[in-house]
């Protein structure tokens, strides 16, 4: 197909979509936008009752230290996870060495384990009393003030933290996009001479570019809304801060502002990146899928790419999840009754996916349509998905507080906490699931859509037969990454469970803030263990797909 | 494949909601037996059995929901009258002093319980202490019987480069800071923290137990902790952690000089308690000789009944001398404390 009509095919395809839309399709849209946002007004609407005493002196003391240390942690992770996830992706996509195949779907196993898990670990391995220092010391004699260690409780130390748990989404992104990507434009990049450097450099990573920058997006955004991991290593982050003021001073108030804050920050950045980026796409002109030929790397080569990849999963999962067995062989923890933990952490993770799902397709269509609603979409996403979850709490609460008040729900039973976690989980989460079926939507050629339109297909069918299929086919990425982000949450959890439900994760956050790191550790392993099963099941449809076949 | 995946996945889903119902329902039922609602920011196992045995004497059933303090205090505070809590269980008297002032406590009526009310409680009783913590200070085995006996000697330049402790914005340095407001005055109490910052051996991180670590592998040789912190290290069932307590020694400061400072893990009565009579029996329960034993056994606090069960080799905290200003000082001098702390430097 020559570029030319592909584009026309596009686009033509695109104003099929905005035909009928016009009329039925924004309703949707725009309910489920507000249900996304609507935790989040009301945090705004706290924000502007939050001056006073309290936000002076976080304006005073706080705010441009904590912003600079925001900044601090977005840029370092992000140089660390793009350095090193991108090209992993590029190796196990277009070379073969050997265990190329398991680091393919290796390198997502830390998806499972929670940033603050890995957090309990690295600072228990690496901290002066720690079993690393302990060794440095027995094997060279040092006392522990003679020489200089890094200090995992730093902010490098809390971007190495959450770039070894969230490098897998840049690594997802840019993944998925060498795959798809055409192997004729790589094979005439080949055929004009051009080296494999080049292929990478010049023709590969242009065209990967907006898959990465989604994918680490996705990422920066946990990063900018962590509180576990980074308030465990005692890093200051805007998010940390917020709720050290709000413990501290026992007022939301500047905690509301400080999430705007925040929030500005990190649509500034996403708006900067898209600067940058121009008005410059990569169109893709060709839909001739070929398996793809991986070529094989020599000796050294060859070894450089296992220990790259290797270091990945050994610093994102095992090592830490290693340590955590140790702990809890080495203090022969007695096992807790643990299933009623287990059942309430699916639960909530099973009901909370089920609504981000509904609102993932409805928003991830209307964000593929573009235009104002598109853009409202991405807006009303990404929005929550930027913000620590207790922030959100505080909007539910208020939305919880004006319907008691206005005679809407009686009391506050089990069901009102159920369905205002899982309203504040939807909010936070539906970015993940949006984003994939907006990508699945974009990859899928627009002859599809010109063929069945070609056959006959009304525009009803169209999106029945051709766009909800591709769409839940990227779901289902979205689904299992979603279940796994709502099974590790935290701080939405800690302030909405109801009674008798605690999850796995509380359990592990309640042990490990008593300073009980081996009772934390069995349901930190089990979060992981579960969160695995989704994972694995995402590797072996990762490795499964094939260009064309999704 | 994508297919079956898309059906498996919705299906369990679905299932997931639908068992997700069915639980809520289970509610309906809970008018019938006799309740407590417990909001506890402690979190042992020995907890579980502890309420267990209080549902096999009385057959009240403890319905417990676990958090950080402040996330118990954010969401009672959210659920205002409506709170289903009739008990808030928290370490700390600053923590609980939080509670009363925002008024979600009401006083326990002394007649109301089965024995006296405590000493150690709030001016109105609106919580009460169970169980008591000192906060204490351990040093290596190296550093000079004597050199250190009281929290002055901390401030001594003598020990630059010396002290670890964890961030001011924990409630027990908060408390700690409260006390000696008390004793001996704000602005002595100001240039005690100051010298003491002076004093530091590096940036305050992690909790009390990653202080006396610190000691024990050679990166300082003072730690300001809670006594329990030290005896659980002493208890593990690790010898790496065993080894971190031969290597050091706990110092009651003030014994001759006003007390070790002490606090407490306390209870309150919810201002909005729905099940007050059932909230009370849990109170009694909890003072009883037996109560104390289990409340206390795996935490290594200190038992308010001289005749419960404690944590193995407790003795020397058990007959320590305490301070004796009212609990009620530490939440009062909580504000001031931390102006203190920000103002010297102690993060």
């Amino acid at each position: 197909m020559s570029e030319v009509t592909g584009t026309a095919a596009s686009a033509e395809d695109r104003s099929s979509l905005r035909l009928l839309t016009h009329h039925w399709r924004n309703m949707p849209a725009l309910a489920a936008m507000l249900v996304l946002v609507l935790p989040l007004m009301a945090v705004v609407l706290a924000a502007l009752n939050g001056g006073g005493d309290g936000w002076r002196n976080v304006v005073e003391t706080k705010l441009f230290g904590s912003t600079l240390t925001t900044l601090g942690l977005l840029a370092l992770s992000a140089a660390m996870m793009t350095l090193t996830a991108v090209p992993a992706a590029w190796l196990v996509t277009q070379y073969r060495f050997p265990g190329r195949g398991l680091f393919e779907w290796a390198l997502i196993l830390p998806l499972a384990a929670p940033a603050y898990v890995l957090a309990f670990a690295y600072k228990d391995l690496l901290n002066v009393a720690g079993p690393v220092q302990s060794a440095v010391r027995d094997l060279t004699g040092l006392g522990a003030r003679d020489y200089w260690f890094p200090d995992i409780a730093s902010l490098p130390g809390a971007a190495f933290v959450l770039s070894a748990a969230l490098f897998p989404y840049v690594y997802l992104g840019a993944r998925s996009s060498f795959v798809n990507q055409s192997v004729c434009t790589l094979d005439a990049a080949r055929l004009l001479g051009a080296g494999s450097k080049r292929r990478f450099l010049d023709v590969a990573l242009p065209a990967a570019r907006p898959a990465i920058a989604a994918g680490a997006a996705l990422a920066l955004m946990e990063v900018a809304a962590d509180y576990g991991a980074t308030s465990h290593l005692g890093v200051e982050s805007l998010s940390v801060a917020l709720i050290v003021n709000w413990e501290g001073y026992n007022d939301p108030g500047p905690a509301a502002r400080l999430s705007l804050v925040l929030l500005t920050l990190v649509f500034g950045l996403f708006y900067l990146e898209r600067l940058l980026r121009g008005r410059a796409g990569v169109q893709a002109t060709s839909s001739r899928w070929q398996q793809v030929k991986r070529a094989p790397l020599s000796r050294w080569p060859a070894l450089g790419a296992m220990l790259l990849c290797g270091t990945l999963v050994l610093l994102g999962f095992i090592l830490p999840m290693a340590r955590l067995v140790w702990i809890a062989v080495e203090t022969q923890i007695v096992p807790d009754d643990f299933t009623s933990a287990t059942r309430n952490s699916l639960l909530l993770a099973g009901m909370g996916t089920a609504a981000c799902a509904i609102l993932a397709i409805v928003t991830g269509f209307a964000m593929r349509r573009g235009g104002q609603l598109g853009r409202a979409s991405r807006f009303a996403v990404s929005s929550g998905y930027a913000v620590p979850g207790s922030v959100l709490v505080l909007g539910a609460f208020a939305i919880i507080a004006a319907a008691q008040h206005v005679g809407l729900i009686d009391g506050r039973t089990v069901v009102v906490s159920l369905v205002g976690l899982v309203w504040v989980y939807a909010s936070r989460f539906t970015a993940v699931g949006a984003n994939a079926v907006d990508a699945a939507l974009a990859r899928a050629p627009a002859s599809f859509g010109h063929a069945a339109r070609s056959l006959g297909a009304g525009p009803v069918k169209r999106i029945a037969r051709v766009e909800l299929p591709i769409a839940l086919s990227g779901l289902i990425t979205g689904t299992l990454i979603m279940f796994v982000e709502i099974l590790k949450e935290l701080p939405a959890t800690l302030l909405l469970q109801p009674f008798d439900w605690e999850t796995l994760a509380v359990r592990a956050y309640n042990y490990a803030s008593d300073e009980r790191l081996a009772s934390a550790t069995l349901p930190s392993l089990l979060i992981t263990a579960v969160g695995l099963v989704p994972v694995i099941i995402l590797s072996r449809a990762l490795s499964l797909s094939r260009p064309g076949r999704h | 494949m994508l297919k079956k995946l898309i059906s498996g996945v919705t299906a369990s889903l679905l299932a997931l909601s639908l068992i997700g119902c069915s639980q809520d329902d289970d509610t309906s039922f809970e008018a019938e037996e006799r309740v407590v609602n417990v909001y506890s920011a402690r979190h042992y196992d020995s907890d579980k059995a502890m309420y267990e045995r209080f549902e096999a004497e009385t057959g009240i059933r403890v319905r417990t929901r676990q958090s950080g303090a402040s996330q118990l205090l954010e969401t009672m505070r959210a659920e205002g009258g409506e709170s289903p809590a009739d008990l808030v269980i928290a370490a700390d008297a600053g923590t609980l002093w939080q509670f009363q002032e925002d008024g979600l406590l009401q006083p326990i009526a002394a007649d109301r319980l089965a024995g006296d009310l405590p000493a150690l409680a709030a001016d109105d009783a609106s919580w009460i202490g169970l169980s008591k913590r000192l906060r204490v200070i351990v040093v290596a085995n190296d550093v000079p019987e004597d050199a250190i006996r009281n929290y002055g000697d901390l401030a001594d330049p003598r020990w630059e480069g010396e002290i670890c402790v964890r961030s001011s914005r924990n409630i027990y340095n908060l408390s700690l800071l409260g006390d000696l407001i008390d004793r001996m005055g704000p602005e002595a109490a100001e240039e005690w923290a100051a010298a003491v910052k002076g004093n530091f051996a590096r940036d305050p991180q992690g909790g009390d137990t990653d202080q006396i670590r610190a000691v024990a592998a050679g990166a300082c040789n003072i730690a300001i902790v809670n006594h329990y912190y030290w005896h659980r290290l002493a208890n593990s069932a690790s010898e790496d952690d065993r080894e971190v307590t031969s290597a050091t020694r706990i110092i009651f400061p003030d014994q001759s000089t006003g007390g070790t400072h002490r606090n407490v893990t306390g209870i309150g009565l919810a201002a909005s308690s729905p099940n007050t009579e059932e909230a009370l029996e849990l109170i009694d329960f909890l003072l009883s000789t037996e109560g104390q034993g289990l409340l206390v056994v795996e935490t290594g606090e200190i038992p308010l009944d001289p005749q419960a069960d404690s944590m193995a080799g407790l003795d020397d905290a058990r007959n320590a001398a305490t301070n004796s200003a009212p609990l009620a000082v530490y939440g009062r001098n909580q504000a001031e404390a931390r102006e203190i702390f920000d103002r010297v430097g102690w993060d």
